[in-house]
Order: structure tokens, then C-alpha cells, then sequence
């Protein structure tokens, strides 16, 4: 097991590299200049040069890419162009915004999930399951956006229940600032948990098992909670972790339009000023965390699934 | 007990405020202004920097303008410039210095007095190669200071625009050497003579001023502090102001006009020198013939661009100088719009039977697309078909500057009240911009703008202006299409909130209801 572990883990160098790798030299074929962005159009030509050379971006691309790795493997992510500040200080105060949403997105979208799905399943092809269907059909129709700008306007001005955006100071206040946003992100992967999930459920309620519970004389809902939903919950985590990449890729557009100070809107920021550093630093930072994430879903489903033991 | 004390103080504010307006009779509180308060205002854009002479973009500048304060200040019309750290300025009879007085008593935040050597720290920081505004400062020979006072600026040729250069942001006065702090330093911990001065700053969030005990008007600012949050998306401004989370909204869209002007909000609609224009790049065939050019423009109508666009907020363009500037000629007129005029004009070019092309716009901006979209039906009568080229903001800007596209939207502000810097910036091919970036070069205009610089006289100045919007009109480079307005939505609490047609809003006068 140990040295399972230690394997995924030498794995995450080959991964996180070629992530940073083909992100900086996407990043620096894309046309823009990070130095008249900051200085403006009315700029001169020489002021503008004197720029770029003060930011080492006068240098050959390999060299810079060669910089860039020499640094990064030092730990030394370098200064924002855009910002002006360290990076690392950037990232202290913006990571734990977007890991707290990320998590409070997965604890909801599986709050929401995990019933839905069971009441499909209980009532199969009953209303209640029709209703579920509609409800996925219409929100995986919804862009993110759209969503979070009607949670907004609905529960953010018309009932003021919550903070119409913004990151407010204190824990508690912040804490009830994220919830439209965790709504935001958690319906983002809600349709395809309940779909796998509830195909998942239907399929383990026709195995013998459970008709052997039924043969035993066991209630409906203890069959249902113990046989089924706890072995559904297998195809479950797996899904959810293979949804984290696109959790913390929706995580971009959320916090733009809750205007929350985390690395999705960093990010945004960064990719529009061409700063270089922060984007490569934020796609490292969220390269790590899936991947991460990959290895913590396979350890898990190891442990709930003893068939699926790594050797 | 608590909930009695908080019942007696409601109790009490609301006899206060019956007694108010049964005496005074300003219930609406335009009256007095009250003291005390923090003023939030949501905009879309990040503070990149404070140091004066660093950055460019309004969310920078904006904010510099509370901290800071320059010698003259533009006059609220933006026709002319005023007394601020400077109290009289006077040019030389030879015309090639500048005299200025400095105000007696001014002090720094930290408590330092001004002095000359200050004045003279700051401008030539300005004069520096890689300073945002050594375009403007380059005239400055050199800056003398005889006493504590007085400081006298001598300039390279007789220069009339010099006492509104020195309104600019670029030209804020900071101690000497920074307060003994690097550049750098400074731009965390900024030190100025303006109402406001910064209190914290998290980076992508928010910037938090608080009132400068030293500043120089007595009783003023009124507000105590104000925030600047950065809020990307307009629909998230827009619900903020309305649900009192902010005072301000710094840039709603025009769609959503209509519903901020209800109920506890309000919209201000403002004078700006901002005007936006369709630019063709003249070093690519077939612009560089004047026929394609001047049918592109006849096929423009403006004034449905206002109304699809703008949502009617606006004013069809004549020349390229906006209404707010001093040199503004109602008497110019540009190419009318006329499909047959086009249609004639285009039979004799180099295309007669038209041709394909790119239209080049910014990605996510709702209004450059819409406004793109409606000349692409209109060119495509003419027999030109037009393909929109979506590139982001930052790539646009790239391609501009490169020459790197056929055509596409600019707009301009002018940074300063004499209309110079837009003169030169806009209509000549060496005031930074190449004309605008169409790279249409007339070495006479070069001539003329330089000839009106050395005139004290503002009608003769004026006179030649007008030649130059005449003579790039008649050559149609790029097509003036209309003078906006500044438009922010702001709570009905806040008062005397008034942005200069230069753009900068300074909150010394703003104050809250409470």
C-alpha cells in the first residue's frame, strides 16, 4: 500500500510538468503583452521595452522557460506582473477561499445528490423519479452564470438572505457568503452524480443480495440505506473525484461572478493580463490538487471496495 | 436591556429625523452635507498600482486622484484647469517658463510639509523614459526652485497645454525621494496631500482609504472612508447597489440602465471626452485607397448605432475631438450616411464589385459585438462581406498596435483638459497612436499641431484644430462615430458624486446620507 502510494505520487512529476509545460507555452504564443497591458496604449514603444526587459520577457522563450523551471522546482514562484505582489503571499490568501468552496461544493452537490437519487430509485418510474429526471434535464441545461446570477438575484436582492457577492470579513460571515456560490459549483456536477448514482442504485437493487434481504423480511428502508445505497456509494466517490477537475475548473466562472477573491478569478484576472507567473503558478497549483484528488478517490474506493485492492 | 437601549436609540433617530424635516424641509438630504460614513464603490477592474507614474488604467488612477493632488486641477466643465497645491502660475514673456506659488500650509499624510523640492521630485519622475507620461513631460527642460514656494518649470519651445499637463494624475505631487522609500516601497505605502489616504490593500479584493487628518481644506473630506471592491461581473455590480452592499456601481451596462434609475438607486449620466471610433488599417489593401475608406464610412449610420448600442445614451460624432474639449467644432460635418453615396463612392475605388475582409473585436464586450454585427449588415449591401474576428482584450490590443488587422473599434479619453494630448494622440501618425493605429500619415497636420502648441492665443488654437479634424474627416483613416457619456448607478443616499469630463470623480465634496 505504502509503496502504491509512493509510486502515484513519483507519478504526479511527469503529470504536473507537462501541465505547466504546454500551459507556458500556450500562454506565451498567445498574442498580448503583459508590459502594455500595464502601461497602456498611450505608452511609448521605449517605455514599454524598458518594461518587459525589467520583467525578463526580452529574453529567448526557452531561456525563459528554463527560468521558470529552475525557480519552480526551488519553490520560488516568482512576483505577479498584474498584482506586483509575491506570489506565494497571492496564493496564501486566495487558495483557501477556493479549496473552502470547492469543499463545501462537494459536501452540498452529494447533500443534494444522494437523496434525489435514492428517491428516484425508491419510486422508479413513479412521479417522483420523473421529477428528478426534469430537475437534472434542467439544471445541467443552465449555464454556471446563469445560475449563480439568478441565486443572486433571488436570494442575494429579492429576499436578502444572502450577500449579493463579495467576501465580507469573519469566518462566519464568509462561511455564509459561500453558500450561493458552493450551490453554484455543487449544481454544476449534481446531474451526472444523480444519473450515475441512480443507475448504480437500480442496477445493485436487482442483485441477489438484495433480493435476498427482501426474502428475509427486511423493511424497505433499511434495504434501501444499507444495501443499496452504501454499495452505490462505490460508483459514487469515483465519480466525484473524476468531477473535481471540473469543480475546480468551474470555480473560474463562479467566483468571477460572485466576485470572490479566490484562484478561479486570479486566474481569469491573470489569462486577460497576460501575467505569466500567476497563471503558470495557479495551473500548477490546481495540477497538484487534482491529481491529488485522483490518488485520495483511488486510496478511498480501495478502502470501501476490498475487490479493488492496489498492489 | 439591550433590545430596550436599541428600541430608545431607534426611537430617538426617529424623532431626529421627524424633527429634521419638519424644520429644514430637506427630507430627500440634498441639503447639508453629513459628515461621517464609508463610501463602497464596486468596479470591474483591479488597482494595478499607486506609484503616479506607473500604470495607466482607470481603476488606478481613480484611486491615485483620493491620495494624491497635483498642482492645478481641471475646472468641473473640463474647459480649463484650476488652483489646487499651486495658487497662481505664470508664464514668462518669452513664453518658455512657467512660474507656479505653492499653497502655504499644505502637509503630507505623514504629517511633512510641501515644499518646492517635493514639486520638483515628483515632475521629474514624470520625465523619465519609462514613466506613463513622458510623452506629456518630454517638453520640460529642466525645473528650478528658488525658494520653498516657488517652483519654475522651463520648457524646450513656448508650450500653452503645460498648466494642463500638470492637472494630470502622472504629475501627482509625492514627498522627495519618496519619503526615503524605493519606488517600490512607496507604491505599498503610498504618502500624498489629497483628502484620502490608503489604509489597507488586499490585492485583488478590495483597497480601503480613510480621511487624512492633515488635509490641507479644513471640515473636508466628509466621508470617513471609502472602499473600492473589485467586482468583475456587471449583473453582481448592479444587484450590490441595489441591495445596499455598495454605493456605487463604477460601469453598468447600458441594458441595465432602466432598472438601476428605480427605487433606491439612480443613474448619473455624465459629460465625458470619451468617443469611439471604427478604424481601417490603411498599410492593408484595399484601405489604402481613400474611395473604400470614405464608402465604408457613408455606409455607418450612427445614429442607429446609438440606439441599438448605447441604448440611446449618446451623441452621433462630427469630428474626432468630443464636446467636452475646448476645441470642438459643431460646424465640422463628417461623411453623411448614405447606402448610395456608398454605393457611387465604392464604383470608383480600386473594389468597385467589393470585397472580403475581418472585422477585428474584443471578446466579452456585449457592445463592441452589437455594434460590429449591425456595419456587417450594412457593408454587406455595398457588396463587402465582412468576417468578425473575436479575439480577447488583450490580443486586440496587440493586433492594434502590430498593424496586425483590417479593421476594428477604438475609443479614446483624454487624460488632460487641453486637447493636445487628443490632437496629437488620435489624428497625428507620431502621437503615439499612428493615427489611431490606421497608420495614416499627413507630415502637414504633424506641422500644423506643433505650429498651434507654440500659441497662447486659444482662438487661433482652435482655428487650427478645427483644420485638422477637417483634414482627417476628408481622408477618412477611421470613422468618429459617437461622443458617450460617463454612466454610473449609485445608491439615492450618496450626494455630490460628480465625475470631471476627464474621468476622475474626486470624493473630497461626496457625502452619505445616514
Amino acid at each position: 500500500m505504502t509503496a502504491y502510494v509512493v509510486r502515484r505520487l513519483l507519478l504526479l512529476v511527469p503529470v504536473v510538468l507537462g501541465v505547466v509545460t504546454i500551459s507556458f507555452f500556450l500562454m506565451h504564443m498567445t498574442p498580448g503583452d503583459p508590459a502594455r497591458d500595464f502601461l497602456g496604449d498611450r505608452a511609448s514603444q521605449q517605455s514599454v521595452d524598458a518594461l518587459r526587459h525589467k520583467w525578463g520577457l526580452d529574453q529567448s522563450l526557452g531561456a525563459q522557460y528554463l527560468h521558470f523551471l529552475r525557480d519552480a522546482a526551488t519553490g520560488h514562484l516568482g512576483t505577479s506582473l498584474y498584482f506586483g505582489s509575491p506570489i506565494t503571499h497571492l496564493l496564501g490568501v486566495r487558495l483557501p477561499v477556493t479549496l473552502l468552496l470547492m469543499l463545501l461544493g462537494t459536501v452540498l452537490a452529494v447533500l443534494i445528490s444522494v437523496p434525489l437519487s435514492v428517491l428516484s430509485t425508491a419510486s422508479r418510474r413513479g412521479y417522483a423519479a420523473t421529477a428528478v429526471r426534469a430537475f437534472n434535464a434542467v439544471v445541467q441545461g443552465m449555464p454556471t452564470f446563469f445560475i449563480g446570477s439568478m441565486l443572486i438575484l433571488f436570494l442575494g436582492l429579492r429576499t436578502r438572505v444572502f450577500p449579493a457577492g463579495g467576501y465580507p470579513e469573519g469566518f462566519p460571515h464568509r462561511l455564509w457568503a459561500l453558500v450561493l456560490p458552493a450551490v453554484t459549483v455543487a449544481l454544476g456536477i449534481v446531474p451526472l452524480l444523480v444519473r450515475s448514482l441512480n443507475a448504480s442504485m437500480v442496477e445493485i437493487s436487482r442483485s441477489e443480495f438484495v433480493a435476498f434481504g427482501w426474502a428475509k423480511g427486511l423493511d424497505r428502508a433499511r434495504i434501501l440505506l444499507h444495501y443499496v445505497v452504501r454499495n452505490s456509494s462505490i460508483a459514487g466517490i469515483s465519480i466525484l473525484g473524476i468531477q473535481v477537475g471540473a469543480l475546480a475548473g468551474g470555480t473560474l466562472v463562479v467566483e468571477q461572478v460572485f466576485a470572490l477573491p479566490g484562484m478561479g478569478s486570479m486566474l481569469m484576472t491573470a489569462i486577460l493580463n497576460r501575467d505569466y507567473p500567476v497563471v503558470q503558478a495557479c495551473t500548477l497549483c490546481f495540477a497538484v490538487l487534482v491529481v491529488l484528488v485522483y490518488l485520495v478517490t483511488d486510496l478511498v474506493y480501495a478502502v470501501l471496495d476490498p475487490r479493488v485492492r492496489p498492489s | 436591556m439591550k433590545t430596550r437601549t436599541v428600541l430608545a436609540a431607534a426611537a430617538t433617530a426617529l424623532m431626529l429625523t421627524l424633527t429634521a424635516c419638519g424644520g429644514g424641509g430637506s427630507s430627500s438630504g440634498s441639503g447639508e452635507p453629513q459628515a461621517g460614513g464609508d463610501l463602497v464603490i464596486a468596479r470591474a477592474d483591479e488597482t494595478q498600482s499607486l506609484l503616479p507614474t506607473g500604470p495607466f488604467d482607470n481603476a488606478s488612477i481613480w484611486t491615485m486622484e483620493e491620495i494624491y493632488d497635483t498642482l492645478l486641477v481641471p475646472t468641473s466643465d473640463g474647459k480649463g484647469v484650476e488652483a489646487s497645491l499651486a495658487t497662481s502660475w505664470k508664464q514668462s514673456a518669452d513664453k518658455l517658463s512657467w512660474t507656479f506659488k505653492l499653497r502655504k500650509g499644505v502637509e503630507f499624510s505623514n504629517g511633512k510639509p510641501l515644499t518646492s523640492a517635493d514639486v520638483k521630485f515628483s515632475l521629474e519622475q514624470g520625465m523619465k523614459p519609462d514613466a506613463n507620461v513622458s510623452f506629456i513631460n518630454q517638453v520640460i527642460k529642466s525645473i528650478a526652485t528658488p525658494d520653498d514656494d516657488t517652483v519654475v518649470i522651463t520648457t524646450k519651445q513656448p508650450w500653452a497645454p503645460l498648466p494642463a499637463d500638470l492637472a494630470m494624475f502622472g504629475n501627482s505631487i509625492v514627498p522627495k525621494d519618496y519619503g526615503g522609500k524605493t519606488a517600490a516601497e512607496f507604491d505599498k505605502k503610498p504618502i500624498g496631500t489629497g483628502p484620502f489616504m490608503l489604509s489597507s490593500w488586499v490585492k485583488g479584493e478590495s483597497i480601503k482609504l480613510v480621511k487624512n487628518p492633515h488635509y490641507w481644506q479644513s471640515g473636508k473630506p466628509y466621508l470617513d472612508s471609502v472602499t473600492f471592491t473589485v467586482v468583475a461581473d456587471a449583473n453582481t455590480r448592479a444587484t450590490q447597489v441595489q441591495s445596499g452592499q455598495a454605493d456605487v456601481d463604477e460601469f453598468p451596462a447600458y441594458s441595465s440602465l432602466s432598472a438601476l434609475d428605480a427605487g433606491n438607486t439612480k443613474v448619473g449620466t455624465f459629460e465625458s471626452s470619451r468617443v469611439d471610433y471604427f478604424i481601417m488599417n490603411t498599410k492593408r489593401k484595399p484601405f489604402d485607397d481613400r474611395n473604400v475608406r470614405l464608402a465604408i464610412a457613408q455606409a455607418i449610420d450612427r445614429d442607429a448605432l446609438i440606439k441599438t448600442v448605447q441604448f440611446g445614451h449618446g451623441e452621433a460624432a462630427k469630428g474626432y475631438m468630443s464636446p467636452a474639449l475646448w476645441a470642438y467644432d459643431d460646424s465640422i460635418e463628417p461623411p453623411a450616411y448614405d447606402l448610395d453615396a456608398a454605393k457611387a463612392t465604392l464604383a470608383k475605388s480600386s473594389v468597385p464589385n467589393g470585397f472580403t475582409t475581418t472585422l477585428t473585436v474584443g471578446s466579452g464586450d456585449a457592445d463592441e459585438i452589437a455594434a460590429a454585427q449591425l456595419i456587417q449588415a450594412s457593408l454587406k449591401k455595398l457588396g463587402i462581406t465582412v468576417k468578425l474576428q473575436t479575439l480577447d482584450p488583450s490580443a486586440v490590443s496587440d493586433a492594434k498596435h502590430a498593424g496586425n488587422y483590417d479593421m476594428g473599434f477604438t475609443y479614446q479619453t483624454t487624460d488632460i483638459v487641453d486637447p493636445d494630448e487628443i490632437i496629437r494622440f488620435a489624428g497625428l501618425d507620431n502621437g503615439g497612436s499612428n493615427t489611431l493605429y490606421t497608420f495614416y500619415k499627413d507630415a502637414e497636420l504633424e506641422k500644423l499641431a506643433d505650429k498651434a502648441d507654440t500659441l497662447s492665443d486659444q482662438a487661433a488654437r482652435k482655428k487650427i484644430y478645427s483644420q485638422i479634424q477637417e483634414a482627417i474627416n476628408e481622408a477618412t483613416p477611421y470613422v468618429a462615430l459617437y461622443y458617450s457619456p460617463s454612466v454610473y448607478a449609485y445608491s439615492a443616499k450618496v450626494h455630490d458624486f460628480h465625475p470631471y469630463p476627464t474621468g476622475n470623480y474626486n470624493l473630497v465634496d461626496t457625502w452619505v446620507e445616514h
